[in-house]
């Protein structure tokens, strides 16, 4: 059999990295509306925005904490067996994985309540996350086999894998509660358009030294895999409606869930900022279009045995067929249509931000155009200098990752946010963020690992965000 | 005014400088994986007591065949490279015994033969690695292998017992074989 390299790559992406969804730069920068998508508690102050539709949000984040495509695909020289044995068999681990995210915007719309304290926003966007970490037992036994590897036990549990996509329907309230406390909260309903997760994988392969025969191999397994939505895109593939299925499915005729984000901005002094942020506590229950598949038993077998006289007293027995269904019948491989419940990765933000310099000019002292008013923008220090922490749900386990950031505004125009990140794919990831203000029109870009960018094809994480925005600042 | 100019300009030269680039990837260099892991399992365990042996006149212990399709599968088959097969006989009655081991393919047709002549007890314990492939017999034995037969003959008496307990003769085998997966 040849693995399509389609499969192979896709297998290697799927199983080598992981894709993160920290938004360091994005995270409490207070210009950018989108800002409250991660801290619904952020301190805001206009009066209202509307996102570009499709380009409001755009974001994508890859990484891998195991192998780059440079590591492997390299042009060196290095025989490429040599390289996968080397640097995938031997220098990976399960708890490296391979992960991406990315979302685009479909609305976002923010207002002022008439208590001008209070602001709403809401909107749709498009979000796709998968992460798969390094199945390196099955590696081994795809690549080298179980020969001389007697009593080695192979941990079916290396297979960890979960991806999903669905349009994400939301709604939120930030209050400003007092001169020191401003307060958020939003409200999601998740419309999944597909679901797959294997992730409580349980079990072993091993070869031993036989009680009968020279050798026996026993096949433990309690592994699931279940999906939802993968049989009507197929269905869709052979009736080539792709697109109207996912907009079906996207728009409530999917698996619905539901969920919330927390955040808060708390003054602890004139200059001193902490933020904090808790996404997606929420769950989808997927009962429309699930196919589950288990393999569930306890087998040991020596090949056939045969004790005479007794096993041979019927003179057509098959024991290869009755050591195959025997097989099958303890280990049975099935299907079935259960109902499941998914939990989202739910994310934490945390910040601690120190600000100092001269004011920003408010908005009538700038060139911002008329679409900009003159007296409700909050002004705000100049610099910014702090740290953040991130943490997301995995299915090893908790991912953190450590932020120090500075940030600085020039006028009403621009702002730019520089951060270093540590984490489990780099310790040197440098992230610049532009925010660009020309009168009511909003840009930002932003870039990750930026370091890596001399060799993308080194890098082991990056990201990309950018967005257009209108923005009205109003009066209060 | 000029601050921020000076800014952007820092900035488009920032991002300037760190404009992405790649050196050379080549993934035609995933052709050259080869992916051939070796694979080991039990195969057929075969044991007859004395006293079935003696129970049985004439020399022709038993011969029966068994069905044994795992080689001759297709994912099997179209893969296999080389490997082996290791039989161990084990002979702890008290007469000589003669085993023989035939593979047959779809149509009945031996396509290989191993014999193993083996003393009493105590010393009769015979190992025997047979490979196929580029270094041994052809490897189309093995994927045209659909039932092996097994033929046993008694070379000594029906009336002698051994003195070991539990004497019975043992036919062991486990296969290890070299497949291409890619």
């Amino acid at each position: 059999m040849r693995i399509p390299k389609i499969l192979f790559l896709t297998l290697l992406w799927v199983c080598t990295g992981t894709l993160a969804q920290n938004k360091q730069l994005l995270y409490d920068f207070t210009e950018i509306p989108q800002s409250l998508l991660i801290n619904p508690g952020v301190q805001t102050d206009f009066k209202w925005y509307a996102g570009v539709p499709g380009i409001s949000g755009l974001s994508f984040q890859a990484g891998s904490s195991g192998v780059s495509a440079y590591d492997l695909f390299a042009a060196d020289g290095i025989d490429f067996n040599t390289k996968v044995r080397d640097r995938l068999l031997g220098g990976m681990t399960t708890r490296d994985e391979l992960s991406g995210t990315q979302q685009i915007e479909l609305l976002n719309v923010g207002f002022r309540s008439n208590d001008p304290n209070v602001f709403y926003s809401f909107g749709i966007y498009n979000e796709s996350d998968a992460i798969g970490y390094w199945f390196q037992d099955y590696a081994i036994l795809a690549i080298e086999g179980n020969a001389d590897r007697l009593n080695q036990r192979f941990d079916l549990g290396d297979l960890k894998t979960r991806g999903e996509m669905m349009n994400v329907f939301h709604f939120g309230v930030n209050k400003k509660m007092n001169n020191k406390l401003t307060v958020g909260g939003r409200a999601k309903i998740y419309s999944s358009i597909l679901d797959f997760n294997s992730t409580r994988n349980k079990g072993f392969f091993v070869t031993r030294p036989g009680q009968n025969n020279l050798l026996s191999s026993t096949f433990n397994a309690d592994m699931k895999w279940r999906t939802s939505g993968i049989n009507a895109l197929k269905a869709a593939e052979n009736e080539e409606d792709i697109p109207g299925t996912i907009l079906k499915r996207g728009f409530f005729g999917g698996n619905l869930g539901l969920g919330i984000d927390l955040g808060l901005t708390y003054q602890l002094n004139k200059q001193t900022v902490f933020t904090a942020s808790l996404l997606d506590l929420g769950f989808i229950y997927h009962s429309n279009d699930v196919e589950n598949y288990t393999l569930k038993g306890d087998v040991t077998t020596e090949g056939v045995e045969v004790i005479l006289p007794q096993d041979v007293l019927d003179p057509n027995r098959d024991f290869w067929q009755d050591l195959v269904d025997n097989i099958e019948e303890i280990v049975p491989f099935e299907n079935n249509f259960n109902n499941y419940i998914t939990f989202r990765p739910t994310k934490l933000y945390a910040s601690l931000r120190y600000n100092w310099g001269e004011q920003a000019l408010r908005g009538a002292d700038c060139d911002c155009g008329p679409y900009v008013t003159s007296s409700n923008r909050v002004p705000k220090f100049v610099n910014g200098v702090g740290g953040q922490l991130y943490m997301i749900n995995r299915p090893r386990g908790p991912q953190a990752a450590i932020t120090a950031f500075y940030q600085r505004r020039f006028g009403n125009i621009m702002a730019v946010k520089a951060t270093y990140t540590a984490d489990k794919f780099t310790y040197t990831n440098i992230g610049f963020g532009l925010n660009l203000q020309a009168g009511p029109v909003n840009l930002y870009l932003m870039a990750d690992n930026l370091l890596a960018y001399r060799n993308i094809a080194d890098s082991r994480y990056a990201s990309f965000q950018l967005g257009l925005n209108i923005i009205s600042w109003g009066k209060k | 005014m000029k601050r921020i100019l000076q800014s952007v300009l820092f900035v488009m030269l920032l991002l300037g400088g760190m404009s992405a680039c790649t050196e050379e990837l080549d993934f035609n260099q995933f052709d050259d994986l080869e992916a051939t892991p070796t694979y080991e399992a039990g195969i057929l365990y075969l044991e007859a007591q004395e006293d079935l042996i003696n129970l049985i006149s004439g020399t022709n212990v038993f011969s029966q065949n068994f069905n044994f399709d795992a080689f001759s599968s297709d994912i099997f088959a179209d893969r296999v490279l080389d490997g082996t097969i290791t039989f161990v006989v084990e002979n702890t009655t008290s007469k000589e015994l003669a085993i023989t081991v035939e593979l047959l393919d779809e149509a009945d047709t031996v396509t290989d033969t191993e014999i193993f002549s083996i003393e009493p007890a105590p010393t009769a314990i015979i190992q025997r690695e047979i490979a196929y492939g580029d270094s041994g017999r052809s490897i189309d034995i093995i994927k045209t292998l659909s039932t092996i037969r097994v033929t046993a003959t008694n070379l000594g008496d029906n009336t002698s017992v051994s003195t070991l307990p539990d004497p019975l003769i043992t036919l062991k085998s486990s296969g290890k074989f070299r497949l291409r997966v890619k």
